[in-house]
């Protein structure tokens, strides 16, 4: 083989909850960029496909002092501890098929090994995961605009968010044709970062000194959720809202949450 | 029968050391011919009866001739089955890049003029069957081999560009996809012969990733 | 038979030791478990060449292009064009699921004609040689008859060329009723009208101001562009301040700098006491004022009657009495006036929500007021006129006799009238007109395009009565929406993605920009374009009407009408009138009696001769109910994952609304819990809301960020039409809410309804 683009990529996610209006752009670019199929009622959350979920949080302070917070939640792509790829989802398929790629760092779902046994959804403390309790319908003409890129899930078995993973194999292929090494930045972008109207959405390389999220993960604003689960997570939310921030983890009320992230860093 | 069933070994172990009566030797043969019956029997349905049945045998709707194609191009096989600027590879080409040579018959060849009546003139795309068809879930850049690793479309295809007649298309009854997937070996055993397509199955792909990079790859690779 | 059992057992263990070492087992097994990842249910979608269409949406005027990804010419995912200056990539949830409208399962594949009762649904095929057929023969009786007046026509927008031919189908027929639904720009229109003398789309430079007072303008739920307007917010969201002001935490109070809590209907007051202490201490723009106003001080006219100025008005509203009327602190009143009065370009906005009800004209004219106190009028960062678009003159209409008297006729409407004298449209009175017409309705024939009034218009109830007491109606919808429904011939509209459609520069926008949608596929079903329907009706009917039609088909009549432009617009798909800042000669030049910047607008019709009628007087709108039996107030808000127009909510958008907004079929009614308590009222618990216009089944969601007493629901909801995936979901906020006629708009401007909640 050539290529010679062998050091590790760690695909990454910068989210900017200053900018989030709630819009839900995010979560129907996924669903139409990965034929995420729908139901009649679908205020079922938890058994409600969808790869992003964005979550409205609150202060949970009276009228007139309330604030609220809007949370888009793909998944986090756990590093796991030691950035080994140990990711809580990974370590207990029973079927390998759930498995982090270490080119890349994305964590990848296999529908067709899956067997929906949904350990890696209790494992997940994200709730990344959902479960496929219906075959798909999509009714009318409306298998028309399925896209090839993804392929269509059946009952019985688990999916997530893949950080658009079938663009990355895309991206490669225009690289190997023009005999690049390289990718450029903006030539792999997930589907929801692309299509965030506020531009809240920063995806690269968080290994690429050259690429925006690079220097955005090292924002004093920036944080995780659940850091001291040590799933290392490679998402980042950016707040100004200490609050915000606050309910990234579950604090104690005399723990400060910059605080602990750095304690977490120095034990590893 | 019951009765002669349970007095059988009480009367062998009554005479211990006795010679074999022709009866008992010849049970034993018979016991013997049976299990080779059986054995025999199943390995030749197994090995032979059962490919036979598993597969569907299809003709290609025109018979190719890709080896006087091939004469004719100046690019080789991707003369046809070329790249996108995007890096896809275009696979099984369409009429458009039949029409400029064949928009009437060039030869008396009736499955040429089975090709330009059936299908060019009335605009039907022509329903090739594909020997090395993936399922869905599989992602295949042909561009990350052809290009990148700088394979030649021979060591999966085999060296199909000069044959002179389509084969014949086997599919796999119950899953639907070519014999090629798996390979022609039923077994899987031994290396697949030179100029003969590769067998294409995950593990396929896995022990020559092993070999080429030393490393069979992750899912996402050519999953998607 | 000795050996029989033996042999049986031996043949046996032969076959299995032959079946195992033959590959039988292993492959069986392997084929099995690839049948089991195969069901044949489970779609493939077909692979092939990508290449990409550019268009424009036409979901909302907002306007935004948009990038079609295709696989082998197939659509299969709408993106953000990046190139486009209004979204820059992005898009809306809306414009995201656009392929859905496409091929989803409310799309009207072929005309049809109703056969059963109105609204039954039953339907029969028909070509659409008999559609055109019986739809010429009975627009035909109807102007033999002599009454073409009694024809009228509703679309969303009379803005392009689509609205423009049908209007003049109207004219060449002989009826001056094309009808178009009302937004909160018609109220600012007018406004500006009213003190500018200018007639033309509003701007509002919002990629200029860095103040932004909103008077619950949701500028982040969907107003003015959503994808332009959250574009702008994600690039200047750390420096421009937003101040929101709205009785709801919506999701623009969310981003909004600050958040101030209003009582509901007193937007103007506040307003007003703004402008109190502005002019109190002297903080307004002194050259504007003095220069190029007019009716800022009290004034004296030719017969020598002394007029009160809007300075006298103003201070009619010090912050303690606002303070009262508000609900807002003295201290916030004044140091919001003074940090509008400071910043260097502050812009004040009116129009609730995403701007579907144009709202009281005193109110519209008090904010924009504001504007002018800080001399922001048609300047950059402030509001100003844009110009209609540069059509090419199409031959002028010829007029029968027929139709010039049915063009003489009053519009039903009363738009233009001696009433509404500066009011072009008034879709809102039509319903009313047409119930309380005694004998025959007077409109006998009913033509509706790109438009949903059965669902969009306030009080459901009285719009579907005005609509079955009209013999006639006839939907170009693409898609079965409730008019549909009603209707008695559909001549399915190719949907937007199928057609071509010039997109006028988006209402808000300070800057010219037109656009152009191309169809990126071809018709999926067996539809037509609405122009084309138009042209071929007018063809049929034949005479003077057909001659105003001398165009083949829409496509000749748009590539005419566009001329120099079409060649630009078709390669690029929009032309964008770039300068950065608004025209010199544009700036001041007010075309009022006074040819200033009228604080008292003398354009104002004033049949009492009345100073408060002229002046923009904070009256509280009178909404319906009694205050005993419906104590709490019910307002209406918008999302932007609810489309509440005409284009309803695709199944993907309605995946995305929160579990706090849609329980199953129930809609949540947010409630503040201080009033949920008084109620005793919890979480989910079931309720019935009833309001003087109907009641409707709901949930409660206990809402932290309602003000005490105020309920909420959302627009978009409770569609009767539509598939599955849509109807019967929630509640329609029209089932609940009645128009009020602005008395001197004659607009509705209503902004919520008394109420009351029960447990259930």
């Amino acid at each position: 083989m050539k290529e010679k683009n062998n050091h590790t990529k760690r695909f990454g996610m910068v989210i900017d909850l200053d900018k989030c209006t709630g819009c839900g752009s995010c979560m129907v670019a996924c669903y139409a960029e990965n034929n995420v199929p729908f139901r009649v009622d679908e205020t079922n959350k938890l058994d409600s496909l969808s790869w992003l979920v964005v979550h409205k949080i609150t202060n949970g302070k009276p009228y007139p002092n309330t604030e609220i917070c809007y949370l888009p939640m793909p998944c986090m792509q756990c590093d796991g501890i030691g950035k080994h790829g140990h990711s809580p989802c990974v370590s207990v398929c029973p079927a390998v098929a759930t498995d982090y790629d270490h080119e890349t760092g994305i964590v990848s779902q296999i529908y067709t090994r899956c067997f929906g046994c949904r350990y890696c959804m209790a494992a997940c403390p994200y709730h990344a995961r959902k479960f496929n309790w219906w075959d798909p319908v999509w009714p009318a003409d409306m298998k028309k605009y399925l896209s090839p890129n993804v392929s269509p899930r059946m009952r019985g078995v688990v999916e997530k968010c893949s950080f658009c993973f079938h663009r990355y194999q895309q991206a490669k292929d225009k690289a190997f044709y023009e005999k690049r090494e390289e990718l450029y930045e903006d030539e792999y972008q997930t589907a929801c970062a692309e299509a965030c109207p506020t531009g809240a959405i920063t995806f690269g390389d968080l290994n690429n000194k050259n690429h925006a999220v690079y220097k955005l993960k090292k924002d004093p604003r920036a944080f995780r959720l659940l850091e001291r689960l040590h799933t290392n997570p490679k998402v980042y939310y950016l707040t100004s809202k200490s609050w915000v921030r606050r309910a990234g983890d579950n604090y104690l009320a005399n723990e400060e949450p910059g605080k602990i992230k750095q304690e977490m860093v120095h034990g590893h | 029968m019951s009765q002669t069933d349970q007095h059988q070994p009480v009367s062998t172990k009554a005479m211990p050391g006795a010679n074999e009566t022709p009866a008992a030797n010849s049970t034993g043969w018979i016991i013997f011919l049976f299990f080779m019956i059986g054995f025999v029997g199943s390995l030749l349905a197994g090995w032979i009866l059962f490919p036979e049945l598993l597969y569907s045998k299809k003709n290609q709707p025109i018979d190719f001739n890709h080896a006087i194609h091939l004469d004719q191009v100046d690019d080789g096989c991707e003369s046809c089955h070329f790249f996108r600027e995007d890096g896809t590879f275009a696979g099984m080409p369409g009429l458009d890049s039949c029409i400029d040579c064949h928009e009437e018959a060039q030869t008396d060849n009736p499955e040429e003029i089975k090709f330009v009546e059936e299908y060019v003139t009335q605009g039907i795309e022509v329903p090739w069957l594909n020997y090395s068809k993936q399922p869905d879930c599989v992602f295949f850049p042909h561009s990350a081999h052809v290009i990148g690793a700088d394979m030649s479309c021979e060591t999966c295809h085999g060296d199909i560009g000069n044959s002179e007649h389509t084969r014949v298309y086997e599919q796999n009854k119950l899953t639907g996809y070519s014999r090629d997937i798996w390979g022609h070996n039923i077994a899987r055993l031994g290396k697949h012969k030179q100029g003969e397509p590769a067998p294409m199955k995950m593990n396929d792909c896995a022990k020559c990733h092993k070999k080429e990079t030393g490393h069979k790859g992750a899912c996402f690779q050519c999953h998607k | 038979m000795k050996v029989a059992r033996r042999s049986f057992l031996s043949l046996s263990l032969g076959v299995a030791a032959g079946v195992t070492l033959s590959p039988l087992p292993w492959k069986l097994m392997d084929d099995i478990s690839i049948w089991t990842q195969n069901w044949p249910w489970t779609p493939v979608p077909e692979d092939g060449e990508i290449s990409y269409a550019q268009s424009i949406c036409t979901l909302c005027p907002g306007g935004c292009g948009i990038n079609v990804r295709k696989i082998n010419n197939r659509p299969v995912k709408i993106e953000g064009l990046k190139e486009h200056p209004l979204n820059k990539g992005g898009l809306c949830p809306l414009g995201m699921s656009g392929l859905q409208y496409l091929y989803g399962p409310s799309r009207i594949q072929s005309p049809l004609k109703r056969v059963g009762k109105r609204g039954s649904g039953n339907w029969k095929k028909i070509t659409w040689k008999e559609a055109l057929a019986d739809v010429s023969e009975k627009l035909y009786d109807l102007r033999v008859s002599g009454r073409p007046q009694a024809l009228a026509c509703i679309a969303s927008t009379d803005r392009g060329t689509v609205p423009k031919l049908i209007a003049r189908f109207l004219t060449a027929y002989g009826s001056p009723n094309f009808i178009r639904a009302s937004t909160a720009f018609d109220s600012l229109e007018q406004a500006i009208y009213l003190t500018q003398g200018q007639q033309g789309t509003p701007g509002i430079d919002i990629e200029n101001a860095d103040f932004i007072l909103s008077f619950g303008t949701g500028i982040l739920d969907g107003w003015g562009g959503a994808s332009r307007m959250c574009n702008l917010y994600g690039k200047h969201n750390s420096t421009k301040k937003i101040i929101q002001i709205e009785p709801r935490l919506s999701d623009t109070a969310v981003c909004a700098t600050e958040w101030i809590g209003i009582n509901p209907g007193t937007e103007a007051a506040l307003a007003l006491g703004l402008a109190h202490v502005i002019i109190k201490e002297s903080l307004y723009n002194k050259d504007f004022v003095e220069y190029v106003s007019f009716g800022f001080d009290d004034w004296t006219d030719e017969d020598g009657t002394v007029h009160e100025g809007f300075a006298k008005l103003a201070g009619s509203y010090p912050p303690d009495k606002v303070s009262q009327i508000t609900g807002i602190s003295k201290t916030k009143i004044v140091s919001l006036a003074r940090k509008f009065a400071r910043a260097s370009k502050p812009i004040a906005l009116a129009g609730r929500g995403q701007g579907s009800v144009p709202g009281s004209i005193d109110e519209c004219l008090a904010i924009h007021s504001l504007n002018a106190l800080v001399g922001n009028i048609n300047r950059t960062g402030g509001v100003s006129v844009i110009p209609g678009p540069d059509y090419a003159k199409w031959p002028e209409v010829k007029m029968d006799v027929a139709a010039s008297k049915g063009m003489q006729q009053p519009r039903i409407d009363g738009a233009g009238g001696k009433q509404f004298p500066n009011t072009q449209f008034l879709l809102n009175r039509l319903p009313e007109i047409i119930n309380s017409a005694k004998g025959e309705s007077p409109v006998q024939a009913l033509l509706v395009a790109d438009a949903n009034p059965l669902y969009t218009l306030p009080d459901t109830a009285a719009t579907k009565k005005a609509f079955n007491r009209i013999p006639f109606i006839v939907s170009f919808s693409s898609y079965m929406d409730e008019t549909s429904a009603m209707a008695d011939y559909i001549l399915p509209n190719h949907s937007y993605l199928e057609r071509y459609q010039d997109v006028p520069t988006p209402a808000g926008l300070a800057r010219p920009l037109i656009g152009l949608a191309k169809p990126v596929i071809n018709p999926v079903y067996d539809t037509k374009h609405v122009g084309d329907s138009f042209i071929q009706i007018a063809k049929s009917l034949g005479g003077f009407i057909e001659n105003a039609f001398p165009w083949d088909n829409y496509e000749a009549f748009l590539k005419e009408s566009l001329d120099d432009q079409w060649d630009e617009l078709n390669n690029k798909g929009f032309i964008e009138n770039k300068y950065d800042d608004l025209p010199a000669p544009l700036a001041y030049s007010f075309n009022t009696v006074s040819s200033k910047f009228e604080f008292y607008p003398t354009l104002r019709n004033n049949p009492k001769n009345k100073d408060v009628d002229v002046l923009p007087a904070f009256t509280p709108v009178p909404i319906e109910g009694d205050f005993q039996k419906f104590p709490l107030v019910l307002i209406p808000y918008d999302s932007i994952r609810l489309a509440g127009n005409y284009i309803a909510n695709s199944p993907f958008m309605t995946k995305t609304i929160d579990d706090t907004v849609l329980k199953q079929q129930t809609v949540l009614v947010e409630i503040n819990p201080i009033t949920a308590k008084k109620l005793g009222l919890c979480e989910k618990d079931k309720a019935v809301l009833i309001t003087p216009k109907g009641k409707a089944d709901v949930k409660i969601h206990l809402y932290e960020g309602i003000m005490p007493g105020v309920l909420a629901l959302p627009r978009g909801l409770g569609h009767t039409a539509y598939s599955k995936y849509l109807a019967d979901k929630g509640v329609n906020v029209n089932d609940l809410i009645g128009p009020i006629k602005d008395p001197s708009s004659g607009h509705d401007m209503a902004w919520g309804i008394r109420a009351r909640l029960t447990k259930a």
